[in-house]
């Protein structure tokens, strides 16, 4: 994992922005391309939506419901477009697209840095690969809430690198330092033009998270090396309802179906895929009725292991950023962080008794 | 950050191919027969699949059933069991197909050069076991003994008629079958596959064993190969999944940590140990 240091931070240039150079940096940003941003959806809900008016964007916000992997990854996209009399095809055409997300926490990059590698190895998709390029991330420093626990999962409030410029909030009236993550950054910087650098070095304010897991994240994977046959997951099982909500909010889940509609003349039609999740009842069952993972307990752990198993053998990276999202969301109340700390307390066990 | 500069490919487009032969194995089976536009070569090896596609009714995992040493066409046996394989059931000769693929590792064969083959068939598991048992009679002296065991729930399912004559025939194939359910006219064996493997006279040390059949048989048989004490390193199962994409992506066939579609669906028995859901 290549952190941005501390020691590395204070060699970046840094800038002073208040509420309204920001709110004129959005709408500077807007004149050059698609500005994608955090807003109001509902009550105390937030998403990531199209900018069409600076003074729409959120910059306090806790978490947006859904994570940015809706613009790379669409819960629902064309693949092919058919013609069912002639049986030919057409293959949907994916253009890149120059794009700026701004206010973005650091764990929300780090989920796609997590996806990009999924999409990358083995067979790199163009699907999504294409949709990812061109993005540009501007980040924003972020207050844990009682769900957060990023920090627990390797990403620290100063974990910066990948995002071009870094607002980090130094007062209650809005007022940020920005940090110059990158060249992209410094260009956007110079020619907005119209704020001074601070000579004064600071650092990115440090983050209190209340919600821990109580192992250092290194050791995270080995504690999933002891406990697949825990009773952890039973318990889990009794109170999830199987929903796939966590699925679906998960910024590095992936999983998708596929599947072929005909249009009422019967003769055209698309195959589109769209998100699934391994949570749902029918996953893993085959044409012939089988059910590799029939019960909850098994989706349960095989969901729980591809954040820190699975692929994290290969991509040596957790791939749960903290967000929080499947503990906030979860109809059942189903905590993620007290699971981990579960299996870090029968894994303890384990060790004692050996 | 990482660079995304890699060479990415669009990993869904089906190859629309000709259907040049339909046959009815027994009420739920057919084999079809199937060309690459140009007689491309599909360039598989025994115990890949493909994706087939029919538009309107989507896409499915279909083991290849036919040597790659019979090219340029190949071979698909397809149970009736679904949305796309009941619509192929309709489909005729010069009807078309989308295919992608092949996918998945295919069986070692380097491994089995030099070393008497035993071939353990439950069910439509002779199905992508004949891609490998044509394989190796049609390069019969890179091999010793070939024993074909087959197993199925009774007469009417018994796939490949023409082909068991000709292995039955040949005096270089020990060839047995067994139904569980005979029927008035059958006198072979009767009982499940596992009945097969107690009488052989093996040299256990050298003979190299593939498992193909449903879910519920690889148990069984393994625990019939251990009574005979093969080597777990001789063994290999072929591994029934949903691999919808083929490519390592959609998370359908994952055993644990491991993509049927890119690590299997051939897995040598060793590994299928270290996989807690495998079998």
């Amino acid at each position: 994992m290549n952190d941005v240091t501390n020691s590395k931070l204070k060699k970046l240039k840094q800038y002073a922005f208040d509420k309204d150079s920001t709110l004129k940096f959005i709408e500077f940003l807007m004149q050059k391309t698609e500005v994608i941003a955090p807003q109001n959806k509902g009550q105390a809900s937030y998403s990531y939506e199209i900018v069409k008016d600076a003074k729409d964007v959120v910059l306090d916000y806790p978490r947006t419901i859904q994570p940015l992997k809706k613009f790379f990854l669409p819960p629902v996209e064309d693949l092919l477009a058919f013609d069912l009399n002639a049986n030919t095809y057409q293959e949907e055409k994916i253009e890149a697209k120059d794009k700026i997300f701004f206010g973005i926490h650091n764990y929300e990059l780090e989920g796609i840095k997590r996806l990009d590698y999924s999409f990358k190895k083995g067979n790199p998709e163009s699907n999504y690969l294409t949709r990812r390029e061109k993005s540009m991330f501007i980040g924003i420093s972020y207050e844990p809430d009682s769900y957060h626990f990023s920090e627990s999962v390797g990403i620290p409030a100063d974990k910066i690198d990948g995002f071009c410029l870094f607002f980090d909030k130094i007062s209650n009236k809005s007022d940020y330092m920005v940090f110059v993550v990158d060249e992209n950054g410094q260009k956007l910087i110079d020619s907005f033009g119209k704020v001074n650098e601070v000579k004064s070095k600071a650092e990115i304010t440090a983050k209190k998270f209340q919600n821990k897991v109580k192992l250092h994240y290194n050791r995270i994977p080995q504690v999933f090396d002891h406990v697949y046959k825990s009773k952890v997951w039973d318990k889990v099982a009794e109170r999830c309802v199987g929903c796939g909500t966590c699925n679906l909010l998960c910024a590095t889940c992936y999983c998708f179906d596929v599947r072929d509609e005909i249009e009422i003349n019967a003769k055209d039609g698309k195959r589109t895929r769209f998100w699934d999740g391994c949570m749902l009842n029918t996953f893993a069952e085959v044409a012939g009725g089988e059910n590799f993972r029939e019960k909850l307990n098994q989706r349960t752990r095989h969901r729980l292991y591809r954040k820190f198993k699975y692929i994290t053998d290969h991509s040596g990276e957790l791939h749960c950023i903290g967000c929080g999202r499947c503990s906030k969301y979860c109809p059942a109340d189903i905590s993620i962080v007290e699971i981990i700390n579960s299996l870090i307390d029968d894994y303890t066990t384990q060790q004692k008794k050996n | 950050m990482e660079t995304l500069n890699v060479e990415k490919k669009n990993l869904y487009n089906p190859v629309i191919s000709e259907i040049l032969k339909v046959e009815s194995l027994t009420a739920t089976e057919k084999r079809f027969e199937i060309a690459l536009p140009k007689s491309a070569m599909l360039n598989h090896k025994p115990g890949q699949f493909v994706e087939v596609s029919i538009f309107g009714f989507g896409e499915a995992p279909i083991s290849i059933c036919s040597s790659p040493t019979r090219t340029p066409t190949f071979e698909l046996t397809v149970r009736k069991t679904g949305r796309l394989t009941d619509k192929m059931h309709e489909l005729k000769a010069g009807n078309a197909l989308g295919i992608r693929g092949p996918f998945g590792n295919g069986f070692d064969i380097e491994k089995f050069k030099g070393k008497d083959i035993l071939y353990v068939a439950g069910g439509i598991g002779l199905a992508p076991l004949k891609s490998l048992i044509d394989y190796t009679i049609d390069k019969r002296n890179d091999f010793k003994r070939i024993i074909i065991l087959y197993g199925t729930k009774n007469p009417a399912e018994i796939l490949f008629p023409k082909e068991i004559e000709e292995w039955k025939k040949r005096s270089d194939i020990e060839f047995y079958i067994t139904v569980d359910r005979p029927d008035d006219k059958w006198k072979g064996n009767v009982g499940v596959i596992t009945t097969l493997i107690p009488p052989l006279e093996l040299d256990v040390e050298n003979t190299i064993v593939s498992v193909v059949g449903p879910p519920i048989m690889y148990k069984f048989v393994i625990m019939s190969l251990k009574g005979k004490r093969i080597p777990d390193e001789n063994i290999y199962l072929s591994l029934e999944r949903r691999m919808k994409c083929g490519v390592g992506k959609c998370g359908h066939c994952q055993i644990n940590g491991s993509y049927v579609c890119q690590e299997g669906p051939v897995y040598h028995y060793p590994r299928c140990k270290e996989l807690e859901e495998a079998i």
